[in-house]
């Protein structure tokens, strides 16, 4: 179970009001304009340098906060992603001045629990379930935590089109459902409107069916006649089934143009499948989550695309939301944090080698500062 | 009493050295791949039986044959090695830290590598030897701790950018259309089989296999032997993780753990043929190539990824189930 979750890249797409809009372009009725107009308007939307845009109204964050502390329970500490977010979240608690714990564990659900248990005696006013635990696998302890008053939110769980469980008092929910449209146009526009892909996802994570959806409809709608597979590859298989269902694929199908890898560490392995079918360099890879090792990979060519989102700005962006529900505002629906494309032009920006933050800019800082009414 | 056994061979039935029962037991699992191949071939022979479909066959599962054979080597000494999965991935980890990170010239890595791996043999092999304790409980202890040590020293984080020159020489360079990694396999296979058949040092490692009391009475340094089967695994699992950073061109802390069982698979499942009640390189070697055979095809068919699990396990069972037939169920031991 360890293994098949440390691995989750759940590294949800969070909306942002900038692109609220243009996420509803309604693909099932194609613009006037025409599909490859269509699919470089959504390219050119996250090519741009993302720039804060208020979640909601702003607010006296350090009144709000005054007496209460957070418990965030990150999926594990031996993601990556998860690390950088909590990171993030102290950082953002430690500018507002609340404490905030973060719960050190290694993907166990007795220690997901043990860490419930704690934060409920405790005396905590929020818990966050950070990054990937799914609430239903904690239920006992969850209502045991808002019976005491706790409210108990999610983070970097949903996508936008789904609902959070009912025993949660708040999630934010990302935008995967917009990564898979930029997946599908990109697709669309590098092979000049030609696209036969392959997607590779894994069933079991929350967020892939609508994910997959998004790919599957935005590549329909743009090019009806455009042959698209879809390969499920359960996470803890991914070592040894991604490269051999891709190089099956391929040999089955010597029309395939475009590999989508849905969470981009997959890619190490549709690399080696394209080598080995002579295939590297003609067929591409686009992928989400802008881990800096495949962000790497797009700057030394082996990756075309990788969609990648700031964790800092995903950290404040959790703040905000969980801010938001202990004081009492209007929930925010969607998480504020933008999705921004990184290719050969701009790979360098985000560090050589790459990291989880650089290449974003910072005006999420600034942003969020003055939206809680500090400094 | 050993610790891993199956069953002897079974004699021919006339005693005149050939017999029809013993033959079809050799060489079932050929005739099964064979059958497979035929299947799948007759479905949809136009991507089946092409070249490039058996060529990418070959070269990518170069690295489950490696680190099976390092497996094998335990094994037919009377030992498990649950850790040969994580010394590969610590191998392949170091690779990326050392050659990609640290910009370390990349003969001096794998020589580095490959020390290390010694190095985890013998700490294995000291503690179930001087320690007396078993080697399922030692190996899996210091496999975890491996992980740990992956986590450690990679932050948590896959970690890309080796050195052009070893994925050339893994997958890119090819002999036949071929990738290199597939030779290196077989000559392993080939390497390992000479030394278990042909030398006195390996008919010793199958004397302590069979039996270390016997072995011991008759003069073999029994200790010496298994204390060099699992140096020999430790060093074979990091050549293994040396190909996997080679095949991907970078190493992540997880995902290579997931080769153990199937290389356990394939140990036992190889135990079936060519030498039947004996691990034996070449068995193991087809075991491997009859697993991919069918769900390369399954794949290429286009089959959801639970049935490609099915035809591994049930593939696995059956096979050793059959075999079982065909030696009149003598028992199988793994005390």
């Amino acid at each position: 179970m360890r293994q098949i979750l440390v691995r989750l890249p759940l590294r949800s797409l969070f909306t942002r009001a900038l692109f609220a809009a243009f996420s509803a372009l309604p693909f099932a009725a194609p613009s006037l304009a025409g599909p490859m107009e269509d699919a470089e308007a959504i390219i050119a939307a996250h090519k741009a340098m993302p720039a804060f845009t208020a979640p909601g109204e702003a607010f006296d964050a350090r009144a709000c906060m005054k007496d209460k502390k957070m418990f965030v329970i990150p999926l594990t500490m031996t993601n990556p992603f998860n690390v950088q977010v909590s990171k993030a979240m102290e950082e953002a608690a430690a500018t507002v001045g609340f404490p905030l714990t973060n719960w050190d564990n290694q993907l166990k659900v007795d220690q997901w629990i043990q860490g419930m248990a704690q934060a409920t005696a405790d005396g905590y006013a929020l818990i966050d379930l950070q990054g990937g635990i799914p609430p239903e696998a904690l239920m006992p302890q969850i209502a045991a935590a808002r019976e005491k008053g706790i409210k108990v939110t999610t983070t970097h769980l949903y996508d936008v089109t789904q609902e959070k469980s009912d025993s949660l008092d708040a999630s934010a929910r990302t935008n995967y459902s917009q990564a898979g449209k930029i997946l599908a146009a990109w697709a669309f526009k590098k092979t000049e409107g030609k696209p036969n892909v392959v997607i590779i996802g894994s069933d079991e994570i929350i967020p892939t069916a609508p994910f997959v959806k998004s790919i599957q409809e935005t590549l329909a709608a743009l090019c009806p006649d455009c042959k698209q597979k879809y390969v499920n590859v359960p996470v803890p298989e991914w070592g040894t089934k991604i490269q051999s269902s891709v190089q099956s694929a391929l040999v089955a199908d010597p029309g395939i143009n475009f590999i989508l890898p849905i969470y981009d560490s997959m890619s190490q392995f549709v690399v080696p499948a394209l080598r080995l079918t002579g295939r590297a360099g003609l067929v591409k890879i686009a992928s989400y989550n802008g881990t800096p090792f495949v962000i790497d990979m797009v700057r030394t060519g082996e990756v075309d695309m990788n969609i990648g989102e700031s964790l800092g700005w995903v950290g404040y962006a959790a703040i905000d939301v969980n801010m938001r529900a202990l004081c009492g505002l209007p929930p925010v629906e969607n998480l504020n944090s933008p999705l921004y494309i990184f290719d050969a032009e701009n790979a360098a920006t985000a560090g050589v080698p790459a990291t989880f933050n650089d290449g974003y800019g910072d005006s999420h800082i600034a942003g969020f500062k003055a939206l809680w009414g500090i400094e | 009493m050993t610790a891993v056994e199956t069953a002897s061979p079974p004699p021919a039935a006339d005693g005149s050295g050939f017999s029809i029962k013993a033959f079809a037991e050799r060489f079932g699992l050929l005739g099964a791949w064979a059958g497979v191949i035929v299947l799948f071939g007759a479905i949809n022979p136009d991507a089946y039986l092409t070249w490039i479909n058996f060529s990418t066959m070959f070269s990518s599962q170069a690295i489950l044959v490696v680190l099976t054979l390092g497996l094998l080597i335990p094994l037919t000494a009377g030992d498990f090695d649950l850790s040969v999965a994580s010394t590969m991935v610590l191998s392949a980890m170091m690779v990326a830290v050392l050659n990609a990170l640290n910009g370390w010239p990349l003969v001096h890595t794998l020589v580095v590598v490959v020390l290390t791996g010694a190095l985890i043999g013998v700490v294995n092999g000291v503690f179930v030897l001087y320690f007396r304790i078993h080697s399922l409980i030692v190996t899996l202890g210091t496999g975890t701790f491996i992980n740990g040590v992956v986590l450690w020293i990679s932050g948590s984080q896959t970690i890309g950018g080796v050195s052009m020159d070893l994925v050339n020489w893994v997958i890119v360079y090819r002999i036949g259309g071929i990738s290199l990694s597939f030779y290196y396999a077989l000559i392993l296979c080939a390497a390992l089989w000479y030394f278990m058949e042909f030398t006195s040092p390996g008919r010793r490692l199958l004397f302590v296999g069979r039996g270390r009391d016997v072995a011991r009475l008759s003069g073999i340094a029994v200790d010496h032997v298994r204390l060099l089967s699992f140096v020999a695994a430790g060093v074979t699992s990091s050549f293994a993780g040396i190909l996997y950073a080679g095949m991907t061109g970078s190493a992540d802390p997880l995902s290579g753990l997931t080769y153990l069982l199937p290389a356990f698979a394939a140990a036992f499942l190889g135990a079936t043929s060519i030498v039947p009640g004996r691990f034996n390189p070449w068995g193991s070697f087809v075991a491997v190539y009859f697993l991919v055979s069918g769900i390369t095809g399954l794949t290429i068919l286009g089959v959801d990824t639970f049935v490609q699990n099915l035809f591994y396990g049930g593939g696995l069972v059956i096979a050793v189930a059959l075999s079982q037939l065909v030696r009149k169920r003598q028992p199988q031991s793994f005390s």
